[in-house]
């Protein structure tokens, strides 16, 4: 007794150290242990008796009946009883739950085993109810939780908390995916000595990047690239090549200068080394070896449209007098795989020889939507003839027209070949065609003319100066330019309607970094892209860390011309190949390493403004105690600080080296159980509230995938945070950080990542390339995010008439008529019946599948496990495979039945592949079947259904609750991070039916998670 | 000296716990170094199985498995040790004839019981996944048992390698190796990441590198005591993430510590201009291979670490190398192929045999290549090949190779066939071979005797 009291005040007392706040609550609980105690000690007593009975009379019966099959050994249907005893541990009450369901109904043991007598099945199915009793009403033991970050977590923390752009994480071991499919799980989280030497390895490397010499004077490279159209005065009389396949800008159409930026601090101004002394080259396509000396930036700065040739309609890039036009990139055929790095069609880059090691780089675009026309395709009619529409190219080349009315024209080209033999024209000009390019002013369109009708386009009243360029064996005889009546054609010509469409839409401006390579292309986007919604030119910036993007890794003086060469592109972006007025892109701007300031923030954000900066002690605490707070994530206590402060003195006392001793100090800080895990501290066995920082930080976590911000923490410290819990949750879900939310949880619930895995075949879903893929797997996530922020009833998981799509995904449904969104995820109503709901999300359909074939037990496993939450048993051992094909020509459904009909198949099947049969419908690509095929299915509870329409309509009505648990469970599982205990799954069950008159409406179910002691005691 | 008398660092190190740095030079774990001939080991894995292709399709030959000599003469004497005869997809590795031995007939007890799919986790353990004691997730594997008894000789314990970085998960692990508390050790399989932990010489001089090592010791020191003293202050809470992360922490430190020694001796000069480091798993896969092999080439030659596992591809169709056969012009994937029972299929597998085949050849004459006091390489080194499946699924008969070890008593030439005979035994003698004395490994039952293991 001496000793407890002794030990309870040392804790108290180090407890007030170290949690102030919570020394109130820590008396409350000493000072009134009575009542609970009592309580304990029955539940005590009562669970003695259950295990004196279970021992005495339950363990021989299980023995004699049961183990004969369900040993560990065999484990007959995946159940083994021998390591059952009778203290009933939570992990094993649903087993007990199954084992008396089993038991009452006579279904165990098998007819043709021996039978218990009526007694002994009674004795048995009465304990049983009285042990699941006594073990629901025992006190829930909770010890508080010490669990890592994930390494997301981890990255989006560091990142916030450096201010640094830079994703160090690449080299950490990927995360440990849990039974329930999620990364965050305590238990499945690996802590290896490797994990933690790359903690420290990251810990430098970003300190390193933070603090920096601010006597030093940055360098700071730059570099601007002009485009036009014969712009360059002098350009570089070398023929210049960029390796096989390569597609350079002519000399004349880009100037590359280096100007000098204009900052606030003095700078070294870093050119690109221009001298160079290569021994292998490119000459077309062959090697050539000797060496060679070049000195010109032209050979150290690129512009390159590399890139498959060939593009559906007109040049997929050209330049024109007021800069370079680039039509969509269509993204390679070679990117259907996941190791496809080709570079996608019309793609403009700058190759250059040198980027900065390491820093943050800015791009600045100077772009416009470009005043376009529309290229006119095989079918389109030309205009009668009138005198006042046609002109005469009397030199084969140019004229002038008047046009009388501003409006939309269309323009029709009449051509010949040069040698006047007409009906030769098209096999001499080109057998598909004659290629011209038509300036109208300033515009350039360039196509195929297959026939005199050419383009549409809006014309302005006055002289407009005209020539044409055909190929080099035809020359054009005269163009016909006809205003287009405001009425529709009644030839059904909607080309019209068709530009209105195109005018009315815009580019997408893309930057992309990476390097390049033979095999193609490995660019990342930088940052998001940009919609360019103006005919003026604008700017355009984006921003990232260099270091976030691959990098060739050359040695500094290799000797290959084409080695190390880095690529900045810029794009107009794809989504489904309508029809989109082109990009003019006039210039293009690199700086980098980019700094606003000097010292630059990340510097300062450590080495605080300070009065005391000349007392080197008093700053180095002042500075580890700002810090430590922010990494820890709550106020450092004075004995942490005491002992980093400690690692400092140490350091500086032998080094003298302020900076590299305060960057030991941090680099403690960053290495410490304090910042690299979330710990709610717990003081005893019993449940106690989480204190208002572990609060903030659990919070973050769950909703944001990060450190909690200022506001949070304030709200924290000044305990505020408990009481303002649904305002504050309702700010976080409405930022944008609660993206990283709907991402990792949607995708770790729903298991999207199988998507990217799966190897589909190509021949038979040539739509799923890998940009679609990316897109379908958004789908989710999108569906998630969308219905929690806007409060949305559940029921439109799994049936709704809107689906939340982008361009891409409306297309691959067929809809892409029914939004302009570009990549941005939008609500449509799809009026299909066959859509709305995950279930029908063609990622997820596909996901589950073998890339060929559909597959009935995937797809019925994963929504056993995902939606209705009764995941099936994992399979017994020794499960044979099914047979690929044996030859007899079954189908998969009769092969199924095969299967499942052999002893030990049949339970788990029951609940598995009834999900699945109605999702037949849909093939391995996500969409219907051409041909109907049977997908009627008997569901575990007997009702019927005929197919996934009829499926959706049975869980949106009959089986909602049960939907709506599934989600409640998934999500206290992810905002807990660890396994619900018995009692936890039960409160969920009981307690979100309070929502059902509700409808679930999915923000309250997910304040309701976080107001629930799961989530809010430790 | 006798080895029971060795001094373990490690018992050092705990033994003062924090108080740390300037540790004495112990000249006894120094000196035999240099003297002895490393024995080191080398595990690769290939998962799915390898093609046992179905009697009616008529290309027998394509098994991988080889037929023998001797059943032309059935009446051979010894009927479990036959010569050689490679099929086609074993062909590249004929130049090795007298340096491997293919075995038969063998299987892990614990595999026979479980899920199919977790035949990779089990391959190097043994371990009874179906039924795992409570709270365990495997057990320690084989190039980790080699790696606690090679450590104090070099640089890094082990080096753990897999086409897919990390662990993946149970039953499609990314890894084949698992620590001494049967957790998975994640794995690496960047070559530019691998060789500059590895390979890349510090510049500076001696001095600032014990400096830096120093200063690195110190700061781990620092944080290790300050983590303990934050786990004394935490009360009642759940503390095994808290251990694992303080046992990593000493880990790290008893590593930095052992490493302190090394910084003396210097890197073996090696020739490192064949490595293509720009080289990735999205490469082509035969210049992935044989540039990671190469990496374990070069860490055996130089002494680096005397324990290495490496895992070529993944069960299930996981991971990148799953679209391995489509690259090299094959028509299905990897695991797609293993499940094929047409001709066609079962042809292409064995082609993608025949391939794996000719990367281990680049390996052992690349092993062959170095040459150790006594010895090549490959004759000091154990190198086990195989799968946890014989053809896909099945769990009898696993596919195995084993090369090299000449110097440590290994007869090769043959192959060995015994129809019940356990994987464990296997890497018992394995173990046995290389001196380490242990009493048995997983559920051994005893040593392979009479094969190509002449210790037992």
């Amino acid at each position: 007794m001496m000793i407890e009291n002794v030990f309870s005040t040392r804790v108290t007392s180090l407890k007030s150290n170290l949690f102030p706040g919570l020394l109130l609550f820590s008396f409350f609980v000493e000072l009134q242990p009575a009542p609970a105690a009592s309580q304990e000690d029955q539940a005590a007593i009562k669970s003695t008796e259950i295990q004196v009975q279970f021992e005495k009379q339950i363990k021989p019966v299980i023995k004699s009946l049961c183990i004969s099959c369900h040993n560990a050994e065999d484990a007959e249907s995946g159940v083994s009883l021998e390591h059952l005893d009778g203290t009933l541990a939570d992990r094993h009450v649903f087993l007990w739950e199954e084992i008396r369901e089993q038991i009452a109904d006579r279904a165990m043991p098998p007819e043709d085993e021996k039978q218990p007598t009526s007694e002994q099945r009674k004795l048995l199915v009465g304990w049983i109810e009285k042990a699941i009793v006594a073990a629901k009403s025992k006190p829930q033991t909770k010890n508080g939780a010490v669990r890592r970050l994930t390494v997301s977590q981890y990255r989006n923390t560091l990142n916030s908390l450096l201010g640094l752009k830079e994703d160090f994480t690449g080299l950490l071991p990927p995360d440990a995916i849990s039974k329930d499919g999620f990364l965050n799980e305590q238990m499945s989280m690996q802590l290896s000595p490797l994990l933690v030497e790359t903690y420290f390895e990251i810990a430098e490397k970003a300190l390193d990047r933070c603090i920096v010499n601010e006597k030093s004077k940055p360098t700071i490279q730059t570099l601007r690239m002009e485009l036009g159209k014969s712009i360059n005065p002098e350009p570089c009389s070398d023929r210049l090549i960029l390796g096989a396949n390569s597609r350079l800008l002519a000399n004349e159409d880009f100037i590359v200068t280096e100007p000098v930026p204009r900052k606030p601090f003095e700078f070294t101004h870093r050119r690109i080394q221009t001298k160079h002394r290569f021994i292998e080259g490119y000459r077309g396509n062959a090697t050539v070896r000797g060496w060679r000396e070049f000195d010109s930036i032209y050979h150290s700065v690129f512009a390159c449209v590399r890139g498959t040739p060939g593009y559906p309609v007109g040049l997929p890039n050209e330049s024109a007098p007021d800069g370079l036009l680039l039509r969509p990139a269509i993204p390679n055929p070679g990117l259907f795989g996941v190791s496809g790095t080709y570079g996608p069609n019309a793609n403009f880059k700058i190759s250059l020889r040198e980027l900065p090691s390491n820093g943050n780089f800015r791009v600045k675009v100077t772009a416009a939507k470009y005043n376009d026309g529309l290229l006119l395709d095989r079918h389109a009619k030309p205009q009668p003839e009138m005198s006042a529409t046609a002109f005469a190219l009397p030199d084969g080349k140019s004229t002038r027209a008047r046009i009388q009315k501003s409006g939309l024209y269309q323009v029709d080209i009449y051509a010949s070949a040069k040698d006047s033999k007409k009906k030769d024209l098209d096999k001499k000009a080109n057998p598909k065609g004659l290629f011209v390019t038509l300036q109208l002013g300033g515009r350039v369109f360039s196509g195929k003319l297959n026939q005199p009708a050419f383009l549409v386009v809006r014309l302005k009243s006055g002289e407009l100066p005209i020539t044409v360029e055909a190929s080099p064996s035809a020359r054009a005889d005269k163009v016909v330019i006809t205003p287009l009546k405001n009425r529709s054609d009644k030839n059904g010509d909607d080309s019209k309607k068709r530009f209105l469409q195109m005018e009315s839409r815009s580019p997408r401006l893309g930057v992309h970094v990476g390097f390049r390579r033979d095999c193609g292309s490995t660019l990342a986007p930088v940052g998001l892209l940009k919609s360019v919604l103006h005919n003026e030119l604008r700017e355009f910036v984006f921003e990232d860390a260099i270091n976030n993007f691959p990098s060739p890794d050359v040695e500094k003086n290799n000797v290959n011309y084409l080695a190390g060469i880095r690529e900045i592109a810029v794009r107009s972006e794809y989504t489904d190949g309508r029809d989109m007025p082109r990009l003019l892109v006039k210039s293009v701007e690199f700086e980098g390493p980019y700094y606003e300031c000097w010292p630059p923030k990340s510097h300062t954000n450590i080495f605080i403004e300070s009065k005391n900066q000349k007392d080197r002690s008093t700053y180095a605490r002042e500075i580890i105690k700002s810090f430590a707070s922010r990494a820890f994530r709550r106020p450092v206590t004075t004995r942490e600080l005491n002992s980093l402060h400690l690692i400092w003195s140490g350091s500086f006392k032998s080094s003298n080296d302020f900076h590299g001793s305060i960057k030991d100090a941090l680099l403690v800080v960053l290495t410490s159980p304090q910042f690299l895990f979330q710990i709610e501290n717990s003081e005893s066995s019993k449940p106690e509230p989480l204190d208002s920082f572990e609060l903030a930080s659990k919070l973050s976590y769950f909703l944001w995938n990060s450190s909690p911000d200022d506001r949070l923490m304030k709200l924290a410290s000044s305990s505020k945070l408990r009481s303002q819990i649904d305002s504050e949750t309702n700010r976080m879900i409405n930022d944008p950080k609660f993206r990283d939310f709907a991402d990792s949880f949607a995708s770790q619930w729903l298991d999207l990542d199988k998507l990217g895995v799966v190897e589909t075949d190509r021949s038979r879903f040539s739509r799923l390339t890998r940009e679609v893929k990316n897109s379908l797997r958004q789908e989710p996530v999108e569906l998630v995010q969308h219905l929690i922020r806007n409060n949305m009833p559940l029921k439109n998981l799994v049936q709704s008439d809107f689906i939340m799509t982008n361009e891409i995904v409306a297309s691959y449904y067929g809809l892409g008529d029914k939004t302009e969104s570009g990549f941005e995820f939008i609500p449509i109503r799809h009026g299909s019946d066959r859509l709305g709901g995950v279930l029908t999300h063609a990622g997820i359909l596909a996901s589950l599948s073998d890339g060929r074939e559909s597959n009935p037990i995937k797809r019925g496993a994963w929504l056993a496990r995902k939606i209705v939450a009764e995941p099936p048993d994992d399979p017994p051992p020794n499960v044979p495979q099914l047979p690929e094909d044996d030859g007899t020509k079954r189908t998969l459904r009769e092969r199924l039945e095969l299967h499942r009909n052999q002893k030990g198949c049949v339970k788990c099947h029951e609940g598995i592949d009834p999900w699945g049969l109605p999702l037949e419908e849909f093939d391995a690509g996500g969409l219907l079947k051409a041909s109907k095929v049977a997908s009627s299915s008997l569901l575990p509870d007997q009702t019927n259904v005929n197919n996934t329409n009829e499926l959706k309509a049975y869980l949106a009505e009959k089986r909602i609750d049960q939907v709506a648990f599934s989600f409640l469970k998934h999500l206290a599982t992810y905002a807990s991070g660890r396994t619900l205990s018995y009692n936890e799954i039960e409160f969920l069950k009981r307690e979100g039916l309070k929502f059902k008159k509700d409808n679930y409406p999915m923000k309250e179910l997910v304040q309701f998670v976080i107001k629930s002691p799961i989530f809010m005691d430790k | 000296m006798n080895a029971d008398f060795r001094i373990d660092r490690r018992a050092v190190i705990k033994g003062i716990a924090g108080a740390s740095l300037a540790l004495p030079v112990l000249d006894v774990m120094g000196s035999e170094i240099a003297e002895q001939t490393p024995k080191r080991f080398c595990a690769v894995y290939t998962a799915n199985g390898m093609s046992l292709p179905k009697k009616e399709n008529g290309i027998d030959e394509w098994s991988w498995f080889p037929r023998s000599k001797e059943e032309d003469r059935p009446q051979a004497k010894n009927k479990s040790q036959r010569e050689i005869v490679f099929g086609e997809s074993t062909n590249p590795l004929d130049p090795f004839k007298k340096q491997v031995s293919f075995l038969g007939g063998l299987h892990h007890e614990n595999g026979l019981k479980a899920d199919p799919h977790v035949c990779s986790d089990m391959w190097l353990t043994g371990a009874p996944l179906h039924n795992p004691k409570p709270g365990t997730y495997n057990t320690v594997s084989l190039d980790q048992v080699v790696a606690q008894h090679t450590k104090q000789h070099c640089r890094q314990p082990s080096l753990v390698l897999s086409i897919d970085a990390g662990t993946g998960f149970l039953s499609r692990t990314g890894t084949i190796s698992y620590s001494l508390e049967g957790k998975p050790i994640p794995a690496e399989n960047h070559p530019r990441q691998i060789f500059d932990r590895l390979f890349r010489e510090d510049k500076t001089s001696l001095e600032g590198k014990r400096k830096k090592l120093q200063r690195r010791i110190k700061l781990v020191d620092a944080v290790l005591e300050n983590a303990r003293a934050f786990n004394r202050r935490l009360g009642q809470s759940d503390r095994q993430k808290m251990d694992q992360y303080l046992t990593s922490l000493n880990e790290v430190e008893s590593r930095l510590i052992a490493s302190e020694k090394w910084i003396e001796i210097p890197l073996k000069k090696q020739d490192h201009s064949h490595l293509d480091l720009s080289v990735t798993n999205e490469s082509e896969p035969a210049s992935y291979y044989q540039n990671m092999f190469d990496l374990i080439a070069l860490a055996f030659d130089a002494d680096i670490t005397r324990s290495v596992s490496f895992m070529l591809n993944r069960e299930d169709g996981m991971g990148i190398s799953d679209t391995f056969p489509l690259k090299l012009g094959l028509s299905r994937t990897h695991h797609n192929l293993s499940h094929a029972a047409d001709k066609a299929g079962q042809l292409e597998f064995a082609k993608y045999d025949k391939f794996l085949s000719e990367q281990l050849c680049y390996f052992f004459k690349r092993l062959n290549e170095y040459q150790d006091k006594t010895g090549s390489v490959l004759d000091n080194s154990i190198v086990l090949y195989g799968s946890g499946a014989s053809t896909t699924h099945q769990p009898r008969n696993l596919p195995t190779l084993v090369a090299g070890g000449a110097s440590m008593g290994l007869k090769h030439g043959t192959y060995w066939k015994n129809d019940d005979s356990r994987m464990s035994n296997l890497h018992l003698s394995i173990l046995r071979s290389m001196g380490i004395g242990i009493k048995s490994f997983s559920d051994s039952t005893g040593t392979i005797a009479d094969s190509v293991f002449s210790k037992s």
